[in-house]
């Protein structure tokens, strides 16, 4: 369990306690409003100067002498922030995990607040230029996504039912997108992403510099290598670069430090030899999440 | 690598001043491999419809994960974009 599900999981984890998806929370911080303001200029987030800082050339600022452990503190503080929402132009309190699939249909079998839409990625839209719907977002975040005009997708029908939902994140987790869940703002749960590295406006400052803006997932790839055949096809559909192939054992090495525990590698095993467990059933990785 | 990155954007070819939409373009936005660039509202501009932003820009927002391929720079249609970076050897 994260530190995360240990605040705020009620006995459980905590992307599967309804209670951050309730009405009742968006209403008692008012986060119709504090969205629509949020949202209305997403893209400006990391543009915009929050004490004299925002993250043009972040990995130049990181690397000065104290200024950079100033800037990584200050960074990973807004994210991970439990204060009430103040500011919609800084990311406070939006911290997010990776779920596998099996948990992502748990959250949106039960605990997403309805109406659930699919809106077009603003990652993909800020750093590519390209409009992709495959983000499922739930509640209030829903209303606001009908009053913007670039999330809202072209083509398809975006209100979707909670079986359609599962259906379409189903078919982005098997096309290797990682699946997301993410605070925004803290206590308030409104987003069921399927991320791509490097476009992932949350995944980028983890790995390229190493600020807490994404938990990895409650579980870690465990292979079977005995039923591996060594085919490989794992290997490149892994975004965080954590499978690897051996030569002299003709099979595939797991890093167990690299794995989110996303689980899109299982889909493509063709051998069913990859399979996902509890994260802490690992005795070495400690509270590595 | 040695020495910073300097990416620059000229906003007197690209960008909502000049009327060149990056969001029509967006070139450099997907020449580039490891996506350095941020394509977002003009900040501080005046939008008729604020839910509908019409004034978009392109900032290098990641100049230290690039790697000077130069790509960007031959994509642009506008020759907007330019990469620099001081030898190595020098201060």
């Amino acid at each position: 369990m994260c530190d995360l599900c240990m605040k705020h999981g009620a006995g459980g984890k905590w992307y599967l306690n309804a209670e951050h998806y309730s009405n009742r929370i968006a209403e008692r911080y008012n986060l119709r409003d504090f969205l629509l303001e949020q949202y209305k200029n997403f893209e400006q987030i990391s543009i915009r100067k929050f004490r004299g800082f925002n993250a043009v050339g972040l990995g130049y600022k990181l690397r000065m002498p104290i200024i950079g452990r100033i800037v990584k503190h200050t960074a990973e503080k807004l994210l991970h922030s439990t204060n009430p929402p103040t500011n919609p132009f800084r990311p406070e309190g939006h911290i997010g995990q990776v779920v596998p699939l099996e948990d992502a249909v748990a959250i949106l079998e039960t605990c997403a607040a309805e109406p659930i839409i699919e809106k077009n990625c603003m990652c993909r839209y800020m750093s590519r230029g390209i409009k992709e719907a495959c983000c499922i977002n739930f509640g209030v975040m829903s209303e606001i996504v009908d009053k913007l005009p670039r999330f809202i997708p072209e083509k398809d029908k975006y209100h979707l039912t909670r079986r359609q939902a599962v259906e379409r994140f189903t078919e982005h987790n098997k096309k290797g997108y990682i699946g997301s869940i993410w605070f925004g703002p803290f206590p308030y749960i409104n987003n069921l992403c399927s991320c791509a590295s490097p476009e992932c406006a949350g995944i980028r400052p983890r790995l390229d510099y190493g600020i807490k803006s994404i938990y990895k997932s409650e579980y870690i790839v465990d292979p079977d290598p005995d039923k591996c055949t060594g085919c490989r096809a794992c290997v490149s559909v892994c975004q965080f670069k954590a499978i690897g192939y051996d030569h002299a054992l003709k099979r595939i090495t797991l890093d167990y430090k690299k794995c989110f525990g996303c689980g899109v590698c299982r889909h493509a095993c063709k051998q069913e030899a990859l399979f996902l467990k509890p994260r802490d059933e690992v005795h070495g990785l400690g509270k590595n999440y | 690598m040695t020495g910073k990155t300097s990416i620059k954007i000229d906003y007197s070819r690209c960008g909502d001043e000049v009327g060149v939409d990056p969001r029509s373009c967006g070139k450099c936005l997907r020449a580039c491999d490891p996506a350095i660039f941020l394509l977002h509202e003009t900040l501080g501009a005046v939008e008729e419809n604020p839910f509908d932003p019409q004034k978009w820009r392109i900032t290098p927002l990641w100049p230290d994960l690039c790697f000077r391929c130069m790509k960007c720079v031959e994509s642009c249609p506008e020759r907007a974009v330019s990469v620099r970076w001081k030898p190595a050897g020098g201060n």
